[in-house]
């Protein structure tokens, strides 16, 4: 029932039709776990176009305007969307909360699913729909019709925001709120649906852009040449930084159970700076912060697309547009998170940070 | 009934928040502007668009101010101020205390609004529709009329009370929500009928659907409700449980219609 659907390429809108499926009925509902408080639980918003395959009906919206994406909507009320680039991110926070659960039976630091969409509330029944076709545990939703979701992010205290819009997740950036932006993808592979894998980019995603800088306007040698003097000087945070935090919070809440080889969250940080060199001040600065990740990976420079394919994340945080390609390339989803340096200067297609 | 006033939508407002009537002011100065006024000015400006859509437009709002146990000089300070701010009221009516109810339903008012919880509850009691308004968080005058309506009263069944009962309600409060779901049902169609004059953006008109406590289910049902009174609504929110203020905060609604479900205060 929870397979995951491969994502088909936008040309592909036959196809795509006859894949769509008239909703079942909803299986009988056992009584469902109540929501957590949003300040205790480690809150992820998600928008429809992340959660789901909308990308039909976005080119009826962007061709043919509000009315008719609308007008389609309304028509197409009982037919549930196909997973999007987000799905397997999500189910996975649930297969990890029911495992909290068993652990943790009155504990409210789960992770809790909002659905954050611009949509107006005509395409709310929908979206309903498609929730309850998917079995998803997704209670909570705000259809702000066309209004900027920040003020309801912040109301739900939001831990991490994912979007299919880019000036969205530009916006949660600068308030302070850990977003990124997803792509639908044409090769998707088969992930986990019991551990939760997250990787990291280490510099302008969890670490600031500061050294990213340095390389950018002064080269390669430049930036050796300050990580090394700097060493044991710790970065400055980075947009991503607080949710590898409450990410590790709930790590140690399986350690403390005697989960530590087979804990059910497993967080990688991904680099292309050096293990022989530049690699040691991202660690040292983790350390000082007191955060982990369980896997660090220092590429030195070599393309990130084949390491991620044999890590299977479940989603993959980084700055630079480049790397996000060359992971869908090889069927990771990649998020993209728009900060820093990288944003204003043409992306190297030689060695990167 | 005569057709004509069926369709205008009789909004009683009370003349203690439309204006500040507390506060001191010397003879020559307008009263001070109160909780109400923002809603007025958007009100009129929702009437101002459907009058500019069609000259010979009846469905429009109108505004009754409503004055218990005025004195004689508070009232022509009422009077100047309301022409001094230009504000659109159809009918002033000043009762006793006694006679409040009464007044609200022969005036076949449609929705009586009032920022006292009490207030809206003896209205409710008498059978008239009442809602609470909104203290907005900057006075300054918005260009859309915004209208809340409660997912967890809408989206009541027969089937769906449970959940109700686990919040601690009792079977008179539930017969009684469900009695309130009626009574909104005439304002809402009301309401769809004025959205539907208008686009889906750029409207003066923005209706609002909030479930605090629902399910999703509950929130759809509240939906497939409204849509068969004629309401569609712009904006929806599930709150499952979690504190509404922030949500509010961001909203400012002008209308907010929960017939006392919900406790605005922090749970």
């Amino acid at each position: 029932m929870n397979k995951i659907n491969h994502q088909q390429t936008a040309n592909n809108v036959e196809t795509q039709s006859v894949e769509r499926m008239k909703a079942k009925d909803p299986p009988t509902p056992s009584k469902k776990p109540k929501s957590p408080k949003p300040q205790n639980a480690v809150t992820i918003a998600v928008s429809s176009r992340a959660l789901f395959n909308m990308e039909f009906e976005q080119q009826i919206f962007e061709q043919k305007g509000m009315e008719e994406y609308l007008k389609y909507q309304l028509d197409h009320e009982t037919e549930p969307f196909a997973p999007g680039p987000a799905f397997p991110f999500i189910k996975a926070l649930e297969s990890v909360n029911e495992q909290l659960r068993n652990l943790y039976p009155d504990s409210e630091e789960l992770f809790d699913v909002v659905l954050m969409t611009n949509n107006h509330a005509h395409a709310g029944i929908r979206l309903i729909n498609s929730i309850n076709h998917h079995n998803l545990f997704v209670e909570r939703f705000c259809m702000t019709g066309g209004n900027s979701p920040i003020g309801y992010l912040k109301a739900y205290h939001t831990n991490l925001y994912l979007s299919a819009d880019s000036s969205k997740v530009r916006e949660a950036i600068e308030e302070g709120i850990a977003a990124a932006t997803m792509f639908s993808a044409e090769k998707v592979t088969q992930v986990s649906e019991t551990q939760l894998r997250v990787a990291f980019d280490g510099d302008a995603v969890l670490f600031s852009d500061e050294s990213e800088r340095i390389y950018k306007t002064q080269g390669l040698e430049k930036f050796f040449e300050h990580e090394k003097t700097y060493e044991n000087k710790p970065l400055d945070h980075g947009p991503l930084k607080g949710f590898l935090e409450a990410l590790g919070k709930l790590q140690r809440k399986f350690y403390a159970k005697g989960h530590r080889i087979d804990c059910p969250i497993r967080t990688y940080l991904v680099t292309a700076r050096s293990a022989a060199s530049s690699g040691s001040r991202a660690l040292k600065t983790l350390r000082a912060w007191g955060l982990e990740t369980d896997e660090a990976l220092f590429l030195a420079g070599a393309p990130k697309g084949p390491m991620l394919a044999k890590i299977k994340p479940h989603i993959f945080f980084d700055d630079q547009m480049f790397h996000i390609e060359g992971a869908a390339e090889l069927g990771t989803v990649a998020a993209h998170v728009p900060y820093g340096i990288a944003q204003k200067m043409p992306p190297k297609k030689t060695k990167d940070i | 009934m005569d057709p004509q006033s069926d369709c205008t939508l009789v909004t009683a407002v009370s003349c203690h928040d439309i204006f500040d009537l507390q506060t001191g002011q010397s003879d020559s100065s307008p009263l001070a502007k109160g909780t109400a006024f923002a809603f007025i000015k958007a009100v009129q400006s929702v009437n101002e668009r459907l009058v500019k859509l069609s000259e010979k437009q009846t469905l429009l709002f109108e505004v009754i101010l409503l004055g218990k146990d005025c004195e004689e000089q508070a009232k022509s300070k009422i009077f100047d101020s309301a022409k001094y701010y230009d504000l659109e009221i159809g009918k002033f009516c000043f009762c006793s205390k006694e006679k409040f109810e009464r007044t609200l339903q022969e005036n076949h008012v449609k929705l009586f609004l009032s920022s006292d919880r009490d207030d809206v509850h003896s209205a409710l009691k008498a059978g008239v529709p009442a809602a609470l308004l909104c203290q907005q968080a900057d006075q300054q005058v918005q260009n859309q009329l915004k209208v809340l309506f409660s997912g967890d009263l809408i989206g009541l069944t027969e089937d769906s009370t449970e959940y109700l009962k686990d919040l601690g309600f009792n079977d008179v409060q539930i017969h009684n929500f469900k009695a309130a779901k009626g009574r909104i049902q005439e304002f809402a169609m009301l309401i769809g009928e004025m959205r539907r004059r208008f686009g889906c953006e750029d409207s003066p008109l923005h209706t609002i659907l909030m479930t605090v406590w629902g399910s999703r289910d509950i929130c759809a049902t509240a939906l497939k409700t409204l849509r068969a009174w004629g309401l569609d609504v712009d904006e929806a929110f599930c709150l499952a449980g979690a504190p509404c203020t922030p949500i509010l905060t961001v909203l400012q609604p002008h209308i907010l219609w929960d017939d006392g479900l919900h406790n605005l205060k922090e749970t």
